[in-house]
């Protein structure tokens, strides 16, 4: 489904150039769970935002679904970003003057399709990550975990191939990073593609496969049995079956 | 959902800077909107003003040897005793179309006579209507005329024929006492002896002829070359002008106080825009991340403009409408008392749409350029908390 051909990325913005990525070949299969760990300033954002389609590589390519994605204008790279990815950030980036429903609401605001099933879609997402009855609520009004599934919901509401988190747990409190886990590995378990950029280990024990980069390059990669909901303390536990939900949409 | 919706909720959130791009403006909009009603009714108070000052239309018969000038326009000569007008032809001056555009008719019979063995230019006129049209007129010594035989005389004529209220003269052996001395103005009105038109006609022996006839129209609306070409036509024997000098005075402080209301409507309007461009590049910096996200979402360039410039048209409508009132309610509050119009001020749709229009045209123009930075801003910024 995706694949990394010899992408290097050169930073020329100071007095000598970084690379932030040296010749990375990876491959990522649909319904795969990846996390990417590294340290801080490994190159893993750089990483994260070539497989975002937001950021060009300075050398090789970067093909979804054959697709080489940078050969494609801006505009339509941005196209390409409403239908083919969904973003789970990792301050979550949720509109404090939306509602949990306007949230999640936001990718179809620029989708052609009637406002009914528009909103139809936004509320089965919602209800589904266990916030039924929370629609109208603004951010501030949900709990950090709340605010985490609304993030969830609207990175999967347009019903993306990819979903790409971005630290989910980097600022959350650790019960409420192991919601958004959860989630995530719900989705995955229902067919999602998820890649997931962390540098906390127990986050990527979710992963079917973790890559490690070092230096601009992929130093290792192991494929690991992804932690189980047994294996997890009690609070821990995703209140829903999102799996249950989202995996139609990728039937 | 939709992107005016995304535009709405932001503004409904930051009421803080949406009351100050719409006061920004909703000041510069309401200060052109007072600015452009008041002198809208000043220009109409000035027009009634000046069209009650003075003749703007002169009638004079149709002469080909002319030698005596009046009020700047030649017309015939006493001397040839043309006199093809009459009395009666007043009366169908006021048959024309936009006869209710005349304001006064002051009909004159220049002759001349001899005064001390000095040639003297007499005109009999109606003195109300000739008090009226000269407003400028001043009796410097003694009164108004009231009988058929009184008569006003010019400043220098007075002291060169050494006259004063109370002398009498002799005009063709009809003799008429001075009443008044005019006040010396440095018109030909100075040589001229003013006595009762049908006085004149009788001592001129031309019993209902008339010289000239000056009439003041109220032409605020009405095309004055219209008028003219109405009387030539129920008055064919007549030469017909518009007082050229007149009309163009008055175009031209009217147009001057236009232009004044404009130039100031234009520099306000432009310190308005300045204001919604500085607001809303700064509401561009502060939203950078949101922005990015909606990039990141996925969100095309013009989908980003689109809600930026949505914004800025939903704040300068109500920036125009409160803009409007408000420049009217001022209007209406400070004409009288400032610009000492005494007209009402119209409430002219016109005006309304103009300022609204103005307002869209403004905020979106000034919002255009935050837009377009806003567009271009880089998707990764929602990521950069990394």
């Amino acid at each position: 489904m995706i694949e990394f051909q010899n992408v290097s990325k050169i930073y020329n913005s100071g007095s000598a150039p970084v690379h932030a990525l040296r010749d990375v070949n990876l491959k990522v299969a649909e319904g795969e769970f990846v996390a990417v760990m590294g340290p801080s300033g490994s190159g893993k954002s750089t990483l994260l935002t070539i497989l975002g389609v937001m950021n060009s590589p300075t050398e090789g390519h970067v093909l979804v679904d054959g697709i080489d994605v940078y050969g494609l204008t801006t505009e339509k790279q941005a196209d390409f970003r409403h239908e083919y990815i969904g973003f789970v950030f990792q301050q979550l980036q949720l509109l404090p003057y939306l509602t949990a429903q306007e949230n999640v609401l936001l990718p179809l605001a620029i989708a052609k399709m009637p406002k009914g099933e528009k909103v139809a879609r936004a509320r089965e997402a919602l209800a589904q990550v266990g916030l039924k009855g929370k629609e109208d609520r603004l951010p501030y009004q949900l709990s950090g975990g709340e605010q985490g599934r609304v993030a969830v919901a609207r990175a999967v509401v347009n019903q993306p191939p990819l979903l790409l988190a971005d630290e989910p747990t980097g600022n959350l409190d650790r019960a409420t990073g192991i919601q958004v886990l959860d989630l995530l590995r719900d989705l995955n378990r229902a067919g999602q593609t998820v890649i997931m950029v962390t540098h906390d280990a127990q986050a990527a024990a979710y992963a079917g496969r973790t890559v490690n980069i070092l230096d601009g390059q992929i130093v290792a990669e192991k494929s690991t049995e992804p932690a189980t909901a047994c294996a997890l303390p009690a609070e821990s536990h995703s209140p829903v079956n999102v799996g249950a939900v989202f995996a139609p949409l990728h039937a | 959902m939709r992107l005016t919706d995304v535009a709405l909720n932001n503004l409904r959130r930051r009421k803080g800077r949406m009351i100050l791009l719409v006061l920004g403006l909703a000041i510069g909009v309401a200060t052109a909107v007072a600015l452009m009603a008041i002198t809208g009714a000043m220009q109409a108070d000035v027009a009634v003003k000046l069209d009650e000052y003075g003749a703007n239309i002169l009638i004079v018969p149709q002469a080909s040897d002319l030698s005596l000038s009046y009020g700047g326009v030649t017309v015939a000569s006493a001397a040839y005793d043309v006199g093809e007008l009459t009395t009666s032809d007043l009366d169908r001056i006021q048959t024309i179309k936009n006869a209710g555009n005349i304001s006064i008719v002051a009909p004159k019979l220049l002759g001349a006579t001899e005064l001390g063995g000095r040639p003297v230019l007499v005109a009999g006129v109606l003195f109300p209507e000739e008090l009226r049209l000269k407003r400028w007129w001043h009796i410097a010594q003694g009164m108004e005329p009231t009988e058929p035989n009184d008569a006003l005389i010019g400043a220098r004529l007075a002291q060169t024929l050494n006259l004063q209220p109370g002398s009498t003269v002799d005009v063709k052996g009809q003799p008429f006492r001075v009443v008044g001395v005019l006040a010396e103005n440095g018109s030909q009105d100075d040589s001229i002896l003013f006595v009762d038109l049908a006085a004149a006609q009788r001592a001129m022996n031309k019993p209902g002829s008339v010289s000239v006839v000056e009439v003041a129209a109220l032409c605020n609306a009405c095309p004055i070359e219209d008028m003219v070409m109405q009387i030539g036509e129920v008055l064919p024997q007549a030469r017909v002008t518009a007082l050229r000098q007149a009309v163009t005075l008055r175009m031209e402080t009217v147009g001057q106080l236009g232009r004044f209301a404009l130039a100031v409507s234009a520099v306000v309007i432009a310190i308005g825009a300045l204001v919604v461009l500085t607001t809303m590049l700064g509401a561009v910096a502060e939203r950078r991340q949101e922005i990015g996200l909606f990039r990141a979402l996925g969100f095309r360039q013009v989908h980003v403009e689109r809600v930026i410039l949505s914004e800025a048209a939903l704040v300068s409508l109500a920036g125009g409408i409160v803009g409007w009132l408000a420049g009217m309610g001022a209007a209406v509050a400070l004409a009288p008392r400032v610009a000492n119009v005494t007209a009402p001020v119209p409430w002219s749709p016109v005006l309304a749409l103009g300022a609204i229009g103005c307002a869209l045209v403004v905020g979106l123009g000034a919002s255009l350029y935050p837009a377009i930075q806003a567009a271009k801003l880089d998707p990764t910024i929602a990521l950069r908390s990394l």
